[in-house]
């Protein structure tokens, strides 16, 4: 497939373009120094200065756009029930990573089996993702080992993309790969942006992958992993182990990239009131807890095994891939200092 | 895609007060045609609202041969429940469902069926109980075993007797604790096993009841002849959306609320046997 060039002295231009016609959100640096998937206005001439497509680390995941933290699934007055799920509509993830990406088509099916949660999938659908592949990976980073980058790969098939355009930055402008169709109308729309790739930009972009790649510190074997996880029974006190040191923040669950767990709530003042659905986190011990006070998993080894197996093994066998994407964040959010990368070593080694 | 999220709004035609803290409501939705396409089997299950306060799950204790009326039993046993056991008839409360795989009566024609509960475990095979007895023609023998912990505990007690006179059923009761006028049996409710054949090798078992029941039942259901597959089970799990996705009651990769709430003991033996599905 033929690829092309963006000068980075473009962008800016391209996106008070496009933000013209498309919701479009962007790595966006805020005032506080904080780097956040935002929305960028029509013709917003503030927040066009601060776009970070080179950020190395988002503390967020940008799944907050297709999946918010807080969500209203409807409002009620009286005893009136008043809709509030929006329409599908396009929107543009422009500069997400490789492994968010992923964690985004791994959401998409899930919320897509048995029943279809149409509050998610009407965000999540017309999405399209822009990805920018990671020149230079955190040491936190495992995605090569799950095969979620430092860069994706053209599937070979226009319909089943796992990125609708992907960006390597060369320097001064970008190399832009063509994923899907939908990334090739966005090309032939904004045509004056673009120019054609040489076939030295496309060597320049294969040798930066590869050394991106080979600068990964963490490998796993992920096969042996979820074949571990799946056939064998890991044993509790690993678990048990892991529990006490975990202080069950939930915040591991909160930043991961496929994690979609949710509470539904009601709230009400008078006869005015919304329901709204919230994430949640199955290490919590209230997360199973019935209301006779009955809880199956009130044990934190417990809910521990569950965190971790649910990823490497449940997931596995739903829906035929590891749920975990390597991006390291539960990690680095860690206040204990546990992540997915280390448990799975606890479990090899074990 | 429908909007599985919005609940329907019901009036309540009848309360029936089973035990102490536990009531039955019969309910009809307010929108017709709704209330029309609404089919369900016996043990699934519905999100029952009351707006402003919360939603929860709750087994769906009528059978559609009934009528166009929904049934359920809830016990007060929270704050949503609380609640609901204040309401009266003509109030309405919100429903969205039916969710959940039902008991598979079909797969019980001509054989014996064998209804196994413990305390407000026996809303659930109600509905069942009721459709079976309905065709009565299509089944072997009837056996309900029920127990709960006190005389007073027991719920339908106005139709366990009718139960009892249908052709080939008996109805067997225990309780742990028995009060003055108590005449029957005294014990769990595997005691039950001395007071009526239950050698059976090609019967259907349809268990309820609180999970440290499952075990002593199953067990022994197992040794007088049972197979595994025509053992089924209704679980209980803490659940939020319904349908499979807010993840509160997933055992292993299985969803209750989607794979279950009733599972044959063959696929329960497959759960992780840490998220105690069974004592």
């Amino acid at each position: 497939m033929k690829s092309h060039l963006l000068r980075k002295d473009m962008i800016k231009e391209l996106c008070l373009s496009v933000s013209a016609k498309w919701e479009l959100y962007l790595p966006i640096e805020d005032l506080a120094g904080e780097i956040q998937f935002t929305r960028l206005n029509k013709r917003d001439k503030i927040l066009i200065d601060r776009i970070r497509l080179d950020y190395k680390y988002l503390t967020i995941p940008p799944k907050v756009i297709v999946f918010p933290q807080l969500e209203s699934l409807f409002e009620f007055r009286g005893t009136k029930i008043i809709e509030t799920l929006k329409p599908r509509h396009k929107k543009i993830l422009f500069g997400i990573h490789p492994c968010d990406a992923k964690g985004i088509l791994f959401m998409n099916n899930f919320f897509k089996r048995d029943f279809k949660d149409i509050y998610y999938l009407n965000r999540a659908l017309d999405t399209l993702l822009i990805v920018v592949g990671c020149n230079n990976p955190l040491d936190t980073c495992f995605c090569s080992s799950v095969k979620t980058g430092p860069f994706l790969t053209y599937s070979g098939d226009k319909e089943a993309a796992d990125f609708d355009l992907q960006l390597t930055d060369l320097g001064k402008q970008y190399l832009v790969e063509i994923g899907s169709k939908r990334g090739e109308e966005f090309i032939s729309i904004y045509a004056k942006f673009f120019t054609k790739a040489s076939r030295g930009d496309v060597i320049l972009a294969r040798a930066i992958k590869h050394n991106a790649e080979k600068s990964i510190n963490i490998n796993i074997d992920i096969k042996e992993v979820i074949k571990r996880f799946c056939e064998d029974d890991i044993p509790q006190h690993i678990y048990d182990r892991i529990a006490q040191r975990c202080i069950y923040c939930g915040g591991c669950l909160y930043v991961c990239p496929t994690c979609s767990c949710f509470n539904i709530f009601d709230e009400k003042i008078d006869k005015y009131g919304k329901r709204y659905r919230n994430w949640d986190a199955c290490v919590f011990e209230g997360y199973t807890r019935q209301a006779s006070g009955y809880n199956p998993r009130k044990e934190k080894g417990i809910r521990a095994a569950r965190r971790y197996e649910h990823k490497l093994k449940y997931d596995y066998l739903t829906m035929g891939k590891s749920g975990c994407v390597g991006c390291g964040r539960c990690l680095v959010s860690c206040p204990v200092n546990i992540g997915m990368s280390q448990v799975i070593q606890e479990v090899l080694s074990a | 895609m429908r909007n599985e999220y919005i609940p329907r709004p019901a009036i309540i035609k009848s309360i029936k007060i089973e035990t102490p803290d536990t009531k039955t409501y019969r309910v009809i939705f307010k929108d017709k045609i709704f209330a029309r396409h609404f089919n369900y089997k016996p043990g699934q299950f519905i999100q029952v609202s009351i707006l402003g306060i919360g939603e929860c799950p709750i087994s769906i204790a009528s059978s559609p041969t009934q009528g166009r009326f929904l049934e359920f039993t809830v016990r007060a046993a929270g704050r949503l429940t609380r609640l609901i056991h204040q309401l009266n008839a003509g109030d309405r409360i919100y429903i969205r469902g039916p969710y959940g795989n039902p008991f598979p009566l079909n797969r019980a024609k001509n054989k014996d069926l064998y209804f196994i509960a413990g305390g407000i475990g026996l809303p659930p095979l109600r509905g069942v109980i009721v459709s079976a007895l309905k065709k009565r023609a299509n089944f072997g023998k009837i056996r309900i075993l029920y127990g709960a912990k006190t005389p007073d505990e027991l719920c339908f007690r106005d139709e366990l007797d009718s139960w009892n006179r249908a052709p080939d059923t008996e109805v067997l009761l225990t309780v742990d604790k028995p009060d003055k006028n108590w005449k029957g049996n005294v014990g769990v409710v595997t005691t039950l096993w001395n007071k009526t054949n239950m050698n059976n090798s090609s019967g259907i078992a349809f268990v309820c009841g609180p999970p440290i029941m499952f075990k002593f039942v199953v067990d022994k259901l197992l040794a007088s002849g049972f197979k595994d597959k025509n053992i089924y089970l209704t679980l209980e799990r803490y659940m939020k959306c319904g349908i499979g996705k807010c993840g509160h009651c997933n055992i292993g990769e299985k969803f209750v609320c989607t794979d279950g709430p009733v599972f044959d003991y063959h696929s329960i033996k497959e759960l992780p046997v840490k998220e105690r599905v069974i004592f």
